[in-house]
């Protein structure tokens, strides 16, 4: 498997982004990791309720939840939710995280999916900072 | 104004730019094609995906997730046991 590589949980090749913004959505998760330390991620799909216990299960299975970063957005159910783990949120704080929600949920709430997760991935690194 | 260039000017020409955005109109867009952008209030029925930069840092799943004792403050609202911290918000 190829650094950046879209897992699809159930079915290739079929979903909201189109190429280019897949590529720019690899870029940006690349560019985050390296230039933080921290693992960043992005689950797309439904959540089960409670929506935040669920998000936490997901953040869990990164190998190293510590250092992990995962957004979480259910388009379904018009919600989102940013984990940190506890190496992570030292260096991203709630309210740091919040805001870069807010960010998110603007752009989502007007039909752009990739343009938000973008907007939030620079966000959350910017206030993460350099490792 | 002779009676040809009378003709010219107002029936062939106005006649041919209304055929010519007739033809756009018609020829322009494929509707068979689905729309696969997100807009909200429509159901988003995509399967589920996940993005990473690290596929190897994904274990499988069932592991590593221990549920804590719940404890609530003041205003009732459980206090999560876990270090994890981050954000929620919806649109």
């Amino acid at each position: 498997m190829t650094v950046g590589e879209v897992t699809p949980v159930e079915q290739p090749a079929d979903g909201p982004f189109s190429t280019r913004q897949l590529l720019r959505l690899d870029e940006a998760l690349r560019v985050a990791d390296q230039v933080t330390g921290l693992h960043f991620s992005i689950y797309l799909g439904p959540l089960e309720e409670p929506v935040r216990e669920s998000a936490e299960k997901l953040h869990a299975q990164t190998r190293n939840p510590k250092r992990a970063v995962l957004i979480a957005v259910s388009p379904n159910q018009r919600k989102l939710e940013i984990i940190t783990g506890s190496d992570a949120r030292r260096r991203i704080s709630d309210r740091d995280a919040k805001l870069a929600g807010l960010s998110m949920a603007a752009s989502f709430g007007g039909g752009d999916l990739a343009g938000g997760l973008l907007i939030g991935i620079d966000q959350l690194a910017s206030h993460a900072g350099r490792s | 104004m002779s009676v040809i260039s009378t003709v010219l000017v107002f029936v062939i020409i106005p006649a041919a730019i209304i055929a010519a955005i007739a033809t756009l109109v018609l020829a322009g867009s494929d509707r068979s094609k689905p729309d696969r952008r997100y807009r909200p209030g429509r159901p988003y029925d995509f399967p589920a995906m996940w993005f990473t930069a690290t596929p190897q840092h994904v274990a499988p799943a069932g592991d590593a997730y221990t549920s804590g004792l719940i404890i609530e403050d003041s205003s009732g609202s459980p206090v999560r046991p876990g270090p994890t911290g981050g954000a929620s918000d919806s649109w």
